[in-house]
């Protein structure tokens, strides 16, 4: 009557994932709790002010709707969540109402009786950014000096008590000869760490962070390493034993990583079976998909999540029919976010310049021969008419001179 | 003459859990096991409210589920002593009789 297995990438989740994607039902929540905090990363996509977050009452309000829709892995972060003098009030609710509850935080604020009480609140994981094992490196980043110091000291702390710790790094101009190092100190602690190349515009659209982002050209050493299994391509239903295969280690900070065959014609789980939503109440399919679907001081979840527009239209949205990204030969090599289309392309069923680049470059590494996007094919192909008639007027030009 | 229930059976309240179709997924923190429960596993946790002992459940079950109340009754035994192996569930002491 019952089958049992980790956490991750097993028939359990697949099965559990299979069954909230063809019910919609929002099976995972990233909830930011607030967006204030008390570091000050050069690449961060979020203001730190508050905007009027939502009250105590008001999030445990949430909390009661997304039970009743059938939520089940809830990660609150921010922001720093410790900054939220309500927060043991929160997971108190969340534990009551039967959540796997996992947290993201910079650990600055970590002390030994707050592991104890999320411990005692249920917390399962705890996922801590690291920037660098230098803390010279790290500090620059946060602009927190002896930041580094203390977010390692919450570490065994947070172990002591039976908590799951992941280290996220992601990678940037300043940190990216770090990345070896990052992955030393994981391995030493004995924790599981993702290493992150995806920095994105703020939230309003200022794309200033994007100036910390590594050239695809500069990656090499990061795709290159077999540790990483950067080149590995993505899984397919023709590969599923490389679907379970799939490297954690290189990927995104946002995500739970998990991939399932449930999701294999659909961009990703956002909007499908999962969703975000930020301190002010505001809906959204995924915290790199900045289409608010609606806000929660105004409406229940309930009728947003299943009626609004923005995620109505999402649903819809399969990878076959993408119409440039469906015909592109290298697209097993593609991390195509539909958000960052949106923030970086202007179109969220477009391609875009980032993701062409990365998986070239993967492909290239992996031994294809002249890898090309279908993007890219799609502008070279626009440009070569053009070419041709400027070369036809030189040639003109030419025999009216002669 | 009716035997009082010594125990009853609570569902272990670290668990995270959800119903989802006929099925009901549990998590449990402490060792990121993730459990799986089909429809009669999942209706015999539906019902394990730290106030039925497992003959109450069996009783339950026979009658949701059109089965001899014997069977039902090794049926619902089984699961609970798989689950309380797996820290689901736990024992507690029946504190009253039939709470029905």
């Amino acid at each position: 009557m019952t089958t049992s297995a980790a956490v991750g990438a097993t028939p359990v989740m697949d099965r559990l994932i299979s069954r909230t994607v063809r019910k919609h039902q929002p099976l995972s929540v990233h909830f930011d709790l607030t967006y204030r905090c008390n570091e000050r990363c050069v690449h961060c996509y979020l203001d730190h002010d508050d905007h009027g977050e939502l009250s105590t009452a008001e999030c445990l309000a949430v909390l009661e709707e997304l039970a009743q829709a059938g939520t089940l892995f809830l990660t609150f972060s921010g922001g720093e969540i410790f900054l939220r003098p309500d927060l043991y009030e929160i997971l108190s609710e969340a534990r009551r109402l039967h959540f796997d509850i996992s947290l993201k935080t910079n650990a600055l604020l970590v002390t030994p009786e707050r592991a104890k009480r999320l411990r005692e609140f249920g917390v399962r994981r705890v996922q801590i950014s690291v920037y660098s094992d230098i803390p010279e490196v790290h500090d620059a980043i946060t602009k927190v000096p002896g930041s580094l110091q203390r977010t390692l000291a919450a570490i065994p702390l947070l172990l002591e008590q039976g908590l799951q710790v992941k280290l996220a790094c992601p990678l940037m101009r300043e940190n990216l000869l770090a990345y070896r190092g990052v992955m030393a100190l994981a391995e030493k602690i004995g924790v599981p760490y993702v290493l992150d190349l995806t920095i994105t515009p703020m939230l309003d659209g200022n794309e200033g962070p994007l100036a910390h982002r590594i050239p695809v050209s500069s990656l090499l050493p990061v795709m290159q390493d077999s540790k990483l299994n950067a080149c590995a391509t993505r899984p397919t239903a023709e590969a599923p034993l490389a679907m379970k295969e799939y490297p954690a280690t290189l990927g995104s900070a946002v995500s739970s990583g998990i991939e399932s065959e449930a999701y294999e014609d659909l961009p990703c789980s956002a909007g499908h079976n999962s969703c975000y939503i930020s301190p002010y109440g505001d809906v959204f399919p995924c915290v790199q998909l900045p289409q608010a679907a609606g806000n929660l001081r105004r409406k229940r979840f309930n009728e947003i999540w299943h009626h609004a527009p923005q995620l109505e239209r999402l649903r819809g949205v399969r990878e076959s029919q993408l119409p440039v990204c469906s015909r592109c030969e290298i697209r097993n090599y593609c991390e195509r976010c539909p958000g960052l289309a949106l923030m970086e392309g202007g179109d969220l069923l477009g391609a875009y310049e980032r993701a062409c680049e990365l998986a070239e470059q993967k492909a290239r590494l992996a031994g294809v021969t002249e890898p090309i996007s279908a993007l890219h094919k799609q502008q070279a192909a626009n440009s070569a008419p053009a070419t041709i008639a400027n070369d036809f007027a030189s040639v003109i030009a030419a025999s009216g001179s002669n | 003459m009716t035997n009082k229930p010594s125990i009853f059976w609570q569902k272990n309240p670290a668990l995270a859990w959800r119903e989802i179709d006929d099925a009901t997924v549990i998590i449990s923190p402490t060792d990121s096991v993730m459990h799986e429960l089909n429809d009669t596993g999942s209706f015999l946790w539906k019902n394990i409210d730290g106030r039925r002992s497992a003959a109450e459940l069996a009783g339950l079950l026979a009658e949701s589920y059109e089965v001899a109340p014997d069977v039902a009754l090794t049926d619902t035994q089984a699961l609970l002593d798989e689950m309380s192996t797996r820290k689901l569930v736990v024992p507690i002491p029946a504190t009253g009789g039939d709470l029905r």
